[in-house]
């Protein structure tokens, strides 16, 4: 039902896509670089940290035979900031939305969906650059980018779910945000952007990595832009699970409560 | 009144709840276990009303009588209870002005957005863009950042854009009464023109002139419900009756002021030679108001003062019988007395008059009644758009 209202205002929908990326860096002298800087500078500090701090070595990648801890970084944090950018956004913009959803009666999904959308060619901006180091340190990337970009759209109904589900509950009860940024924060510890979930010793804990609803998604990037090889069969089918749940999920629970937006807010 | 029903509310019920301890924090949602103490209150209740292609349908009630809510629900903002809204036109609704403006995107962009967000397609908007934009008169600045706009520019362009959104149904919920008056002659135009041009309106307005000049029918609200429904003409009449009694009640209770002595118990406002009580007149007229009074003893040397205000809050003028010389010993009893003005300069739009019986130092105050009466002044001669007064002019050029 709230899809096929989407699809009749796709219009509405592509302008509010546009204005989130148009007025994201407006008034910032250098812009849309700032989007390259924050991760740039993560890598920079999480690298010292790892090889001088941790004094720990990156595990090779297999097949690629990459050993490169940046690269590794960069691979899984560019997708988890898209995850906690747009999850955390969603929640401003419908709350943000107030005067316009008890002005105009329009689909409030456009609200979280063009977060996403927006948020999304941040991240196809940001992986491309990321590609193109990749290619420079020798790993031949450019065959995985169809799968990748299939990768890349589990990863965005999974987050599409999350976010409708927590903009939706942020309108009801205004502490689901500070809750989830505390939930947020354990979850990026609980996905191996940082470490390698191989290396962890304790067994519960590399499931967690390797298989949390967080983590399943971020391995399977590491598959493809570190190691070079294909994600497993098995991994693909809970991923797309995982993705399927996420967003049937959110849009219910979103759909379900948006029609009482105007009077809460 | 033969045309296809356009908009049927059906036995529309739409509630509120009133929380008194509102869980707005999962820790008082658990201390509560789930349960929120709360009062139901019902805004708009059991109201059933048709409006048919072509016709201007008027909405009028106090405030809280529920006009509000239900266009909320006609608009489909809000869900109702029970009932059902069925629209077979394209809609329009104009609550607000300009609402989702985003300030740091320029006029072009935003007229886009906003047109979108009324849902308009794409093609239709380019197609309009430019009638927009002239209807604005925004040209040279509609690639400037909207923030840059006075607000006086921000609201012609949101007009320009809601109007151009070219509804079969239009809903305006009091948007006719912002901006300068050259612009709300505009707009009224601009109204005219969609009437003529037999489209449907659905308009909502404290203004009771307007619900009589340009309505076919009208619905009243109170608390809610439908009170009656039909010719605006006997409707304002009889809501505005209905109006003044209460406020006579009112005037008793909360806007009277002062120790008591004597009161003014009513005013009453007559035109040129005439006799029935009215509310209204026109700039020119001659105007003569009758201040009741009663008195539970004698009271020395009262002067007896009104204010004229404008509906922005300036006085505008306020004589007293003292400043003319004009104070009585004592005054007692009961009786009623009368001050008149010739060719009121007064230009169009609502005032408000108060009334005050103070002693000779205007110290004491025996009785201030705040609001004593609400009056409109029509279009008349000398004819003026703008600011309050007219000093009748005469040019030379």
């Amino acid at each position: 039902m709230s899809l096929r209202r989407a699809l009749a205002h796709r219009n509405l929908l592509y302008l509010l896509s546009l204005k989130e990326l148009r007025t994201r860096y407006k008034k910032s002298v250098l812009g849309w670089a700032w989007s390259l800087l924050n991760p740039l500078s993560q890598m920079l500090i999480f690298t010292v940290i790892f090889t001088y701090v941790f004094a720990a070595l990156p595990v090779t990648g297999s097949p690629s035979g990459l050993k490169n801890f940046p690269l590794y970084f960069l691979g899984g944090l560019l997708p988890w900031n898209f995850f906690a950018i747009t999850t955390n956004v969603a929640m401003g913009t419908v709350q943000g939305g107030a005067g316009l959803i008890k002005k105009v009666a329009f689909p409030h999904e456009h609200l979280v969906f063009s977060v996403v959308i927006a948020q999304f060619v941040t991240l196809l901006i940001e992986t491309s650059i990321l590609l193109i180091a990749l290619v420079i340190a020798g790993q031949n990337v450019l065959v995985w980018i169809p799968v990748l970009l299939a990768l890349y759209i589990l990863w965005a109904l999974f987050t599409t779910g999350v976010a409708l589900t927590l903009a939706a509950a942020n309108v009801f009860f205004h502490d689901v945000q500070y809750l989830w940024t505390i939930v947020a924060q354990v979850l990026f510890y609980a996905t191996p952007v940082i470490y390698f979930a191989s290396t962890i010793k304790l067994d519960a804990l590399r499931a967690v990595g390797n298989y949390g609803p967080t983590g399943s998604f971020i391995v399977a990037f590491h598959d493809v832009l570190y190691d070079g090889r294909m994600p497993g069969a098995g991994r693909w089918v809970y991923i797309t699970a995982l993705a399927t749940v996420s967003f049937a999920f959110g849009t219910w629970f979103f759909g379900k409560l948006s029609p009482r937006f105007a009077e809460e807010l | 009144m033969s045309g296809d029903v356009v908009l049927a509310v059906d036995h529309l019920v739409k509630s509120f709840r009133l929380h008194h301890q509102r869980a707005n924090s999962l820790k008082q949602f658990i201390a509560a276990r789930g349960r929120n103490r709360y009062e139901e209150f019902v805004a708009v209740n059991d109201v059933t009303f048709d409006v048919r292609e072509g016709e201007v349908f008027g909405v009028i009630g106090q405030n809280g009588s529920g006009k509000s809510t239900l266009l909320k629900c006609m608009a489909g903002i809000l869900q109702p209870n029970s009932g059902n809204v069925r629209v077979s036109r394209r809609m329009g609704a104009l609550l607000e002005l300009g609402a989702g403006f985003h300030p740091d995107l320029t006029g072009r962009e935003n007229v886009f957005l906003n047109a979108a967000i009324l849902g308009m397609p794409r093609k239709e908007i380019a197609l309009h863009f430019d009638a927009i934009v002239d209807f604005s008169g925004l040209h040279t600045f509609i690639d400037q950042p909207v923030k840059t706009y006075s607000s006086g520019m921000y609201v012609r362009l949101a007009f320009a854009v809601a109007i151009n959104v070219d509804p079969q149904l239009l809903i305006i919920d009091e948007i006719l009464a912002v901006g300068d008056v050259s612009f709300q002659r505009r707009c009224m135009e601009k109204f005219v023109e969609f009437r003529d041009d037999g489209r449907t309106i659905v308009l909502v307005t404290h203004d009771m002139g307007s619900v009589k000049n340009l309505c076919d029918r009208a619905i009243w609200l109170e608390h809610g419900k439908a009170v009656d429904e039909g010719d605006p003409g006997d409707l304002v009449e009889a809501y505005t009756e209905r109006m003044l009694g209460a406020y006579s009640r009112t005037a008793d209770g909360g806007h009277r002021q002062g120790s008591g002595e004597i009161r003014i118990t009513q005013v009453e406002m007559f035109v040129n030679a005439g006799t029935t009580p009215v509310k209204r007149f026109r700039t020119g007229d001659d105007v003569r108001l009758r201040l009741h009074y009663e008195s539970e003893q004698t009271v020395p040397q009262p002067v007896i003062g009104i204010e004229i205000e404008s509906v922005g809050g300036s006085t505008i003028s306020a004589p007293n019988t003292r400043d003319v010389g004009l104070v009585p010993t004592t005054m007692s009893g009961n009786g009623d007395l009368e001050v008149s003005f010739a060719k009121v300069a007064l230009l169009p739009g609502s005032y408000d008059l108060h009334t005050s019986i103070t002693d000779f130092n205007r110290a004491k105050i025996y009785d201030r009644l705040q609001n004593a009466m609400r009056f409109d002044v029509m279009t008349g001669k000398p004819y003026e758009t703008e600011g309050v007064v007219t000093l009748s002019p005469q040019w030379t050029l």
